[in-house]
């Protein structure tokens, strides 16, 4: 485990995460994130080959924290050497909300990015596809960043329009869509009626 | 409708009767299950409890043939439309019944995500506590709502929404006289204008004419 530290350590300019007391994290700087990722699942002598999770930090009232706001941590388990896990984090400044994605090297990175993308607003650039996941499409404001107050509820007028993307991937699997759906924007009051506001 | 149908006589009555007969003892649920409660009815539904013996016997997924919308679950703000228009496409006579404390108030969500009580989207007939709610608390609500169902008087439902929809329908054949009489009235200021518009090009052609 110490060896992968090491490694990072002298490759790609990481620091060992002192805050860390149960499991091997480092932190790396965000430009050589993707270098350091692609070094740890395609080297023989490390072949991380799965993204375990992924998740967003807001340091907003974190006692005694320095430095930027968020952090986004990557846990990455390797299949080959069983036992080996690593934990990478890049922190993230408020002034600068991008991260590079990990979806050319994980499938499992985009739904993981999508929501940490929608609880913090933290944009993955390149990520084929980044919308919200968890929260509805109307929703504004991203809820688990520490500001935003946690019983500020938000109504949803009306449901996801989700037939295009059955038909794209209908279409991906070789169909033919003979004809395409439009949507029915359903009367606005109705599904408003009793809904509470502040 | 004139009065004579709304006063209880011997052929609304046993008609009433009847009727509620019928709906109280075939009360087909329609289980919108979004968390753990969905299980506990599900151990109502089969053997050791079985609710077929009140007459539920069918559990149907389509709100088309069901009575009962069972609520059973948290319900979150994504899905509140999507809870609303299965309510819409119930055919009537329909009730809900909200099963457990999410349902019925939000639970222990007090958070962004969660809808305080399904009453907020939809009339709920039937509140069950408990989290999740047991067997016997369900059967107690069914007992409830069966309760309700006999005392409810379909002929009076039935004339009170006839009386409705007359009413509407007169008070849009009213909005359209209205509307045809306002038109017409534009239409001949309009017309009017024009005609007095051309008699003075004329009247104005004639005098230059003459001189
Ligand atoms: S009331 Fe309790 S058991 Fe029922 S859905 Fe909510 S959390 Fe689950």
């Amino acid at each position: 485990m110490e060896s992968v530290i090491d490694i990072l350590e002298s490759k790609f300019g990481a620091k060992r995460d002192a805050s860390a007391k149960w499991d091997a994290c480092v932190v790396v700087p965000k430009e050589y994130l993707h270098n350091a990722v692609e070094f740890l699942k395609n080297d023989p002598s490390m072949q991380f080959d799965m993204l375990l999770d992924l998740a967003g930090i807001d340091y907003l009232t974190y006692p005694n924290h320095e430095g930027p706001r968020f952090a986004v941590s990557y846990a990455f388990k390797s299949m080959k050497n069983p036992g080996r896990r690593v934990r990478l984090k890049v922190l993230v400044s408020e002034a600068d909300l991008k991260v590079p994605t990990l979806t050319d090297l994980y499938a499992s990175a985009n739904w993981l990015e999508r929501e940490v993308y929608d609880q913090f607003g933290i944009v993955f650039e390149g990520h084929p596809d980044l919308r919200r996941i968890l929260n509805h499409v109307e929703f504004v404001g991203h809820p688990l960043r520490k500001d935003y107050p946690a019983q500020k509820r938000q109504w949803l007028s009306t449901t996801d329009f989700l037939i295009p993307e059955l038909e794209k991937r209908l279409e991906d699997k070789g169909y033919k869509v003979i004809q395409r759906s439009k949507e029915i924007m359903p009367v606005e009051e109705e599904y408003l009626e009793g809904s509470i506001r502040e | 409708m004139s009065n004579e149908a709304e006063k209880p006589n011997f052929i609304t009555t046993s008609l009433d009767f009847l009727v509620n007969w019928g709906r109280t003892n075939s009360l087909w649920p329609f289980p919108y299950g979004t968390a753990c409660c969905a299980i506990e009815f599900m151990s109502t539904e089969v053997g050791r409890y079985d609710l077929s013996r009140i007459g539920s016997e069918y559990v149907r997924f389509t709100p088309r043939q069901s009575d009962v919308l069972l609520v059973a679950g948290t319900i979150s703000y994504k899905q509140a439309p999507i809870l609303k228009r299965m309510y819409e496409q119930m055919a009537e006579p329909r009730w809900v019944i909200a099963m457990g404390a999410c349902a019925s108030s939000g639970g222990f969500y007090d958070c962004y995500c969660t809808v305080p009580g399904i009453d907020h989207i939809i009339p709920v007939d039937v509140y069950i506590g408990g989290c999740p709610s047991r067997p016997e608390a369900f059967f107690e609500a069914m007992f409830d709502l069966q309760k309700k169902i006999k005392d409810e008087s379909y002929m009076k439902q039935r004339a009170e929404r006839v009386k409705d929809q007359l009413e509407m329908i007169k008070a849009k054949t009213e909005q359209a006289k209205a509307e045809a009489r306002e038109f017409a009235r534009e239409k001949t200021a309009e017309l009017k204008e024009f005609v007095t518009e051309k008699e003075q090009e004329l009247v104005k052609k004639a005098q230059f004419w003459k001189e």
